[in-house]
C-alpha cells in the first residue's frame, strides 16, 4: 500500500518563516514575564496572589483544566487520524502531537505552582488516595505524558510505526477518559451546585475535542501544515464541536435558571451579568464561538481563516473555564459569611494579581518553547508517511 | 447570680461528659456540638478564643458567626449563627484529597496531617459549609517596622508543635486549616476553646455516643437541625432554633 507523505509545507514556504519568528519573539517576551513571576511567587508565596480561603483556585486552575483539555482534544485528533489510517493528514497528527504535549506542560506548570506545597508533588504519586479523582488525574497524567515523548520520539524520522496505527484507538480512549476524568473533578464536588452535574464531564469532553483541535489548526497555520483540504476537515469538525458546545450549555444555563434552585442560579447569573459578564458574553461568545464560528462558515477551506479560527477557539477556551471554575466559588455558601469574619483571602471576589498573570504567561512561554523546539527536535518538517508505505 | 452557677454547672458537667468519654476507646467516642442560637448573642469572644489558642494568622477562620437578618420591616430579627467545621459524618472534603491528608479520626473528627497535605486546596472547594481555609501566609505586622513575637508563636493543633516562619512555606503555611473541635485540648480532657469562652453558654460539646451526655440531650431536642441536611453530609454540629 502507498500511502501519501504529508509534508509541512512551512518548511519549503519561505513566507511561513515571519509567522514563526513572531512564535519565537512572544514566546521570549511570555519566557521573560514567566521569570519574573516565579520570583515573585517563591519569594512572595501565595501571599502575592489573589486567590484565597472563599475563592481558592483562581487563574492558574483555569488555565490549567483549559490547556490540559486543548492537549487530550490534540492528542485524541491525533489519535483518530492515526486510527481512520489518514495518511494525508499524518503530518497534521504529528503536530497535533507536539502542540498536545506543549499544551500539557504549559497547564502543568500553572497547576504545579498553586500548589500550596509545590515541592511535595511527588505525594500525588507515591502516596496516592484513589477515592479522590485528582488522585486518579495524577497518574493519567504520569502516562499521558509519556505516551506523548514516547509518541513524538517514535514518530520523529517520519515514520509512523504500524503499531501506533494499530493500537492508536486505545490512546483515543484514553484521551476521552483522561478528559472525562477532568470534568468530573469538578462534576463530583456536591458543595458547588454550578458544578455538580452530569453534563460537566461531558462538557469538558466536547471543549477539550474543540479546543484542541483549535490549536491543532493554529500550529498548523504557524508552521504551514495545512492545506486547504486540511483546512476543509478542521473547519468543519471545529464548527460541529461548536454547535454541541452551545447546545450543551444552553441545556445546561436554561434548565438551570428555569429550575431556580438558587444556588445553581446565582452562580449562572454571575457569569452572565455579574461584574465579569463581559468574559461570557465577549471573550467566550464573541470572540470564541460567533467570530471563529462565522470565519470557518465564510471562509470554508481557507487556510488562514482556519488557523485563526482555531487560534480564537483556543486562546478563549480560558474564558470558558474561567466561568465554570470562579462562579461556582464565589457564592456565599451560607447566607451572611461575607461579612463574619474579614481578612485577606476571605473574599468572594477575585481578581488574578500581577504575580499570577506573570506565571500563566510563563506557563504559555514554556508551551510555547516546547513546541518551537520540539519542531526542529522531532523533525516535524519532515514529511510523515506510514511505515507500511513503500 | 442563679446565671452564674447555671452556667459553671453546664461547664462542670460538660467537662465531667468529656472526661467519661476519655475513658472509652477512641472508636467508641463521637464527639459532637449543640449550638444554641437563641441564646448567641453574637460577641465573637468564640471565634477571637479560636484565634488566640490555634494562633491563626490572617485570613484563617475556623469559627466565624455569621449575623443573618431574618424578615422585613417592620418584622425583622436577627440571628447569629456560629459556624466550626461540622465534623460530617460523611465528610465531602475526605475523599476528594488526593493524598490522604484529611482524614476521619476513629471518634469523627475530621483531621489534617500538615506535613502530608499538599495545599491543593480541593478540599476546600468540597466543603458545602466553607469551613476550610487556605493559610497563605500572612502575617498582622505585614509592612511594619518590626515582626511582633506573638506572630513567631507555635501553636499546637493536633497535639503537634507547629512553628510559625512567616516568608516561608513550612507547614501550616500552604495548607487547608479547619477547626478540629481543639482536639489537642480534648485530649488533655479540656472542652474545646469556644466552648469555655462563650459568655452565654450557648455552645453545649461533649460525646454524642454517650446518652447521660449534656450534648446529647441536647442533639435530641425537637428544635435541633443540622446545616444543609439535604446534602446528606450528616454534620456533627447541631443547631437549637
Amino acid at each position: 500500500m502507498t500511502t501519501l507523505a504529508t509534508p509541512m509545507p512551512g518548511n519549503t514556504a519561505k513566507s511561513q518563516n515571519w509567522v514563526q519568528w513572531v512564535a519565537w519573539i512572544l514566546t521570549i517576551l511570555c519566557l521573560a514575564a514567566g521569570a519574573y513571576g516565579l520570583y515573585l511567587r517563591f519569594t512572595e508565596g501565595h501571599a502575592a496572589a489573589n486567590y484565597g480561603s472563599y475563592v481558592p483556585w483562581g487563574l492558574w486552575i483555569a488555565a490549567y483544566v483549559a490547556l490540559i483539555g486543548a492537549s487530550a482534544g490534540a492528542f485524541a485528533f491525533a489519535a483518530v487520524i492515526f486510527t481512520l489510517r489518514k495518511t494525508e493528514y499524518y503530518g497534521l497528527a504529528r503536530l497535533a502531537m507536539l502542540v498536545a504535549f506543549g499544551a500539557f506542560a504549559a497547564g502543568m506548570m500553572n497547576v504545579w505552582l498553586d500548589l500550596g506545597h509545590p515541592f511535595r508533588f511527588w505525594k500525588l504519586m507515591l502516596q496516592t488516595s484513589w477515592t479522590s479523582i485528582m488522585g486518579w488525574m495524577s497518574w493519567f497524567y504520569v502516562i499521558y505524558g509519556l505516551i506523548l515523548v514516547v509518541g513524538l520520539f517514535l514518530t520523529r524520522k517520519g515514520v509512523i510505526p504500524k503499531f501506533m496505527e494499530r493500537f492508536s484507538w486505545i490512546a483515543f480512549l484514553f484521551a476521552i477518559a483522561f478528559a472525562g476524568a477532568e470534568g468530573a473533578l469538578f462534576g463530583v464536588v456536591g458543595a458547588r451546585a454550578l458544578w455538580e452535574s452530569g453534563l460537566t464531564p461531558i462538557l469538558f469532553l466536547v471543549e477539550a475535542a474543540l479546543f484542541g483541535v483549535g490549536l491543532v489548526a493554529a500550529g498548523a497555520l504557524i508552521f504551514g501544515g495545512m492545506n486547504q483540504q486540511a483546512a476543509r476537515m478542521l473547519g468543519l469538525v471545529m464548527l460541529i464541536l461548536l454547535g454541541v458546545l452551545l447546545l450543551l450549555e444552553w441545556a445546561e444555563y436554561t434548565t438551570a435558571l428555569y429550575a431556580s434552585v438558587p444556588a445553581k442560579t446565582s452562580a449562572i447569573m454571575t457569569i452572565l451579568t455579574g461584574p465579569f459578564w463581559w468574559v461570557f458574553w465577549g471573550l467566550h461568545l464573541g470572540l470564541g464561538v460567533v467570530l471563529p464560528g462565522l470565519l470557518l462558515l465564510f471562509g470554508r477551506g481557507n487556510v488562514l481563516l482556519t488557523g485563526v479560527a482555531g487560534g480564537l477557539i483556543a486562546a478563549m477556551g480560558l474564558a470558558t473555564k474561567l466561568n465554570l471554575v470562579l462562579p461556582a466559588l464565589a457564592q456565599e455558601e451560607l447566607d451572611g459569611l461575607a461579612h463574619a469574619f474579614t481578612g485577606p483571602g476571605l473574599v468572594f471576589t477575585y481578581f488574578p494579581s500581577t504575580m499570577e498573570w506573570l506565571v500563566w504567561l510563563g506557563a504559555l512561554g514554556l508551551g510555547g518553547l516546547i513546541v518551537l523546539v520540539g519542531y526542529q527536535l522531532f523533525s516535524l518538517a519532515t514529511p510523515t508517511r506510514s511505515s507500511a508505505s513503500k | 447570680m442563679a446565671d452564674i452557677v447555671q452556667k459553671e454547672n453546664l461547664l462542670v458537667r460538660m467537662q465531667e461528659d468529656i472526661r467519661r468519654a476519655l475513658e472509652k476507646p477512641e472508636g467508641e467516642r463521637r464527639w459532637g456540638m449543640v449550638i444554641d442560637t437563641r441564646k448567641c448573642v453574637g460577641c465573637h469572644a468564640c471565634t477571637l478564643s479560636c484565634v488566640a489558642e490555634n494562633k491563626l494568622p490572617p485570613g484563617v477562620v475556623y469559627r466565624p458567626v455569621l449575623d443573618q437578618e431574618i424578615g422585613s420591616y417592620p418584622n425583622v430579627t436577627r440571628r447569629f449563627m456560629p459556624r466550626p467545621c461540622m465534623q460530617c459524618e460523611e465528610p465531602p472534603c475526605v475523599p476528594v484529597c488526593p493524598v490522604n491528608a484529611t482524614y476521619k479520626r476513629p471518634d469523627g473528627i475530621i483531621a489534617i496531617d500538615y506535613e502530608q497535605c499538599i495545599g491543593c486546596r480541593y478540599c476546600i472547594t468540597a466543603c458545602p459549609y466553607s469551613a476550610r481555609t487556605f493559610d497563605v501566609g500572612y502575617t498582622y505586622t505585614e509592612g511594619t517596622p518590626e515582626q511582633e513575637v506573638y506572630e513567631l508563636l507555635p501553636n499546637y493543633e493536633y497535639g503537634v508543635e507547629h512553628a510559625r516562619v512567616p516568608g516561608s512555606e513550612e507547614s501550616p503555611i500552604g495548607n487547608a486549616r479547619k477547626c478540629h473541635f481543639c482536639l489537642h485540648r480534648l485530649e488533655q480532657g479540656a472542652l474545646p476553646m469556644c466552648v469555655t469562652t462563650c459568655i452565654g453558654v450557648a455552645n453545649f460539646f461533649g460525646d454524642l455516643n454517650d446518652p447521660d451526655s449534656l450534648v446529647a440531650e441536647m442533639a435530641a431536642q425537637p428544635n435541633a437541625i443540622v446545616l444543609k441536611e439535604e446534602l446528606g453530609t450528616k454534620p456533627k454540629v447541631f443547631y437549637l432554633v
